[in-house]
């Protein structure tokens, strides 16, 4: 019967083609524009971090001055969202996480004895050695440096792929010496290709920019002077009696370094918080942590909410984009109602030889349930067409957002059929109830 | 002579219809006025003054190669070698470029030892060029002196003595007189800086933060491991410019990595996403107009052609062409007044909803209006030509088929 109601249906939206193609294309654009927003929104909240949601978390003290508290435009949960060195160092010495990682982005010159390469500026990852078992990054040869370069300074470094693809072509590059600032590293592992997105584990600098090109043991800060390469916020600027230059930012209350711990059990977790509050009890008796004592694990999924990655302007967006939709229903509603009634005598003809209500109703709903398909997949041409329109308003990192996965076009497709079904609802209710004896009075 | 009450009792007859089409109109009102009014704020955001001469503007960022680095010596080298280039009408070191959306800002005390109640401005370490380089105007005071300038390690306490502040930063700081000779101080310190000179305008490296247009300019170099220039050129010879700059940098001191951008460049992607805001809710607001149109002209044939034998029977009757065609005009006005006026509440229900919860703008009753009236122009267009069309019915199909 099925089978037949299609077929029905499908030579109903010959005979009005225009109508048709009316209700066709209201619903495509309904489709598209929301697909496109949705699409973006969809990618843009993506947790890289996923399968690991339960065990990473990103460690946040509240350190911040004791006359007001951290607020920087608004977001978050009012404790900086970064580390100070000195405490950043003292939580590394903690055993109790399975794996722990202090980090931050810098930057370095690049150059190499091959006169091809020209020398070049690098972003980089300073970072302790957990940094890629921690967020799963594969290696493709070679590995994470040796834990004690995380504390003295050892001129080792990681490149991505792709560094390693533009210094040593497809070559392993393993055991290779690159000059970095002009002092000598030594490759110790070249990561596969990786590019979360959006990039959960660094919010600070936008969260659709690339991934690192190097990336440095963390034991290295004094040798280069390293600074942060992000975000960076003080508000003593006053800081410790006697100590001056470099030193001094590293024992400044300036927040800029990004921490994040892997427990694997609540019993970790416990014990591990336990610990974050000793610290803290035990800084203030040294005159330090003077706000009430506040900390914050927060897992990677609640850390992209609690940083604002998806903004109000897409939100705003998003409702837009389903109250446009609401209106191609309403309007598809209208136009089936328009059609339905026009083939009205047909449908009395076929009452008066026995079709039942239902049958009626489930024949007009199928109609406009075809009419979904069709506008359906004319919808995800043109959100197809609206990420790449996306794509060329936006910057190279936005690329990664603005494109449609498989689970996107089934949605689409959902969508669209749910929202036509919908828009039938009532005109196929309204022509099941046509009354077979007027119609066969005037045929 | 509208026929008001024949034409409320036959469209109360199509009473579904009718109100499908209204409440569309309704919500295409409280959409469009919405999102024109978010497109107003964001273009008005772009079109702001910046207070510097975008056009022609080029900055400058390089990294020296060797750690043990002649930061100070080369920057001198560079300006005198930037300045000389033909085409060029000034250059200065700095900290930062404007309008990147990478920048610095630190809290300043009107008074010393503070450790609340601070005014945050975002800050530039330059020289005494900055004014000429950026084309902005001195409107008090004077410019630093070359030997005001304080050249420092990265690390060092960065107190300038002389600061030259921007108008809207006076007027914050000190709303009751000038700023001119008063004295700015960190938090936690008593090193006052004096405010030697105002400059009228400029947003900063910022322009999307709350308090962009807040600057405090410095003379000061601080010798980090990477420095800026901004260079101006004369007008047109920006891009010409931009092209040798690389190549006369590098011969002068090939040992440094160097990154050339234009300013129009960092102006257009600190916009980007207003930019993105206002092209998508165009879109939205475009096609919806559209789709609403589209319904109309739909719905309208439908009617007509359902009453084809009454129109020909008023027109056999004595009425006139333009009697049909003003009828379904008629007709059409009063759902999409109606539709306006549920729209329009709905309108301002949701503009509180988004004010409040998404920051966004508030709407003003004009912009309501305004849209409510090009909506009903656009309904009345598209109800035209079926409204035509129903006119050109003959009198003579009243004689068929009955």
């Amino acid at each position: 019967m099925i089978g037949y109601y299609i077929s029905l249906a499908m030579r109903s939206l010959r005979g009005t083609p225009i109508l048709s193609a009316l209700m066709i294309a209201a619903i495509a654009v309904g489709v598209g524009a929301s697909m496109t927003v949705l699409t973006v929104n969809y990618m843009t909240s993506k947790n890289p971090l996923e399968h690991k949601d339960s065990v990473l978390y990103a460690v946040q003290l509240d350190s911040w001055d004791p006359n007001e508290s951290y607020n920087r435009g608004g977001r978050g949960n009012q404790i900086p969202w970064q580390l100070t060195y000195q405490d950043a160092t003292a939580l590394l010495r903690s055993e109790i996480p399975a794996r722990q990682v202090a980090m931050h982005r810098f930057g370095f010159t690049v150059t190499t004895d091959d006169s091809q390469v020209r020398p070049f500026v690098a972003n980089a990852r300073v970072t302790t050695r957990d940094f890629f078992g921690l967020f799963d990054v594969p290696f493709k040869h070679g590995g994470t440096w040796e834990k004690s370069a995380d504390e003295t300074p050892t001129l080792s470094v990681v490149l991505s792929s792709a560094t390693n693809a533009k210094i040593f072509g497809e070559k392993n590059s393993v055991g290779e010496v690159i000059q970095l600032n002009g002092e000598p590293f030594t490759v110790v592992g070249v990561i596969e290709d990786w590019n979360p997105s959006p990039k959960v584990h660094d919010l600070n600098n936008g969260a659709f920019n690339d991934s690192e090109e190097i990336y440095i043991p963390f034991g290295l800060h004094r040798k280069f002077e390293i600074h942060s390469w992000g975000n960076n916020n003080g508000w003593n600027s006053g800081g410790n009696e006697g100590v001056t230059g470099y030193e001094a930012h590293l024992q400044s209350e300036s927040v800029w370094i990004q921490y994040w711990v892997e427990l694997d059990s609540a019993a970790q977790k416990r014990d591990y918080e336990e610990f974050i509050t000793n610290y803290i009890r035990q800084q203030k008796e040294q005159g330090r942590f003077q706000r009430p004592l506040k900390f914050a694990l927060t897992q990677p999924s609640e850390w992209l909410v609690l940083n604002e990655v998806l903004d109000q302007d897409s939100r705003v967006l998003a409702w837009c984009a389903l109250a446009f939709l609401l209106v191609c229903v309403v309007n598809a509603v209208a136009l089936l109602l328009a059609k339905f009634l026009r083939k009205a005598p047909e449908a009395g003809v076929r009452r008066a030889l026995g079709a039942g209500r239902g049958s009626i109703f489930t024949q007009h709903l199928i109609e406009s349930g075809c009419i979904g398909l069709l506008g359906g997949l004319a919808g995800i041409v043109l959100t197809l067409v609206g990420l790449a329109g996306i794509r060329v308003l936006t910057d190279d990192g936005f690329d990664r957002v603005a494109q449609m996965d498989w689970a996107m076009v089934f949605a689409a497709i959902a969508l669209a059929v749910f929202a036509s079904l919908l828009a039938g609802l009532y005109p196929a209710w309204r022509i099941s109830r046509t009354n077979p004896s007027v119609y066969l009075k005037t045929q | 002579m509208f026929e008001i009450k024949p034409m409320l009792s036959a469209l109360w007859r199509n009473k579904i219809s009718a109100l499908l089409i209204a409440v569309q109109i309704a919500l295409t009102l409280a959409i469009v006025s919405n999102s024109v009014t978010i497109i107003q704020e964001r273009q008005q955001k772009i079109d702001r003054p910046t207070g510097i001469d975008v056009e022609n503007l080029i900055g400058i960022t390089f990294m020296p190669v060797p750690t043990e680095y002649d930061m100070a010596g080369a920057v001198v080298a560079d300006l005198d070698l930037l300045r000389s280039m033909p085409g060029v009408i000034d250059a200065s070191v700095t900290n930062q470029l404007p309008l990147s959306g990478s920048g610095s800002a630190s809290g300043y005390f009107l008074e010393p030892n503070q450790e609340i109640g601070d005014l945050t401005a975002n800050y530039y370490h330059t020289d005494p060029h900055f004014i000429n380089t950026l084309g902005m105007k001195l409107v008090a005071g004077r410019n630093f002196r070359e030997d005001e300038m304080k050249i420092l390690g990265a690390h060092d306490n960065q107190i300038s003595d002389v600061a030259i502040v921007t108008q809207q930063f006076a007027d914050s700081a000190f709303p009751e007189e000038s700023a001119l000779g008063k004295y700015l101080y960190s938090g936690r310190d008593d090193h006052p800086t004096k405010i030697i000179g105002i400059v009228d305008r400029h947003l900063g490296a910022w322009p999307s933060w709350n308090l962009a247009g807040n600057v405090v300019f410095n003379p000061m170099l601080i010798t980090g491991n990477h420095k800026r220039y901004l260079v101006r050129t004369e007008p047109g010879q920006r891009d010409a410019v931009f092209k040798q700059l690389e190549d006369k940098l590098a011969e002068r001191d090939p040992q440094r990595v160097i990154h050339v951008e234009t300013t129009e460049e960092n102006k257009r992607q600190s916009y980007s996403g207003d930019n993105l805001m206002i092209k998508m809710l165009s879109v939205v607001v475009g096609l919806l107009t559209f789709i609403v149109a589209l319904g109309i002209v739909g719905l309208t044939t439908f009617w007509i052609n359902q009453r084809t034998k009454q129109i020909g029977i008023r027109r056999a009757l004595g009425a006139s062409r333009s009697n049909i065609s003003r009828y379904f005009l008629v007709e059409n006005s009063i759902i999409a007044v109606t539709g306006l006026t549920l729209g329009g509440t709905a309108a301002l229900i949701i503009n509180e909803a988004i004010a409040n919860n998404f920051s966004q703008p508030p709407l003003s009753l004009s912009l309501l209006i305004g849209c409510a009236i090009v909506l009903l122009v656009v309904s009345l267009t598209a109800a035209l030509v079926p409204a035509l069309r129903a006119a050109n019915i003959s009198p003579a199909t009243a004689t068929r088929s009955v």
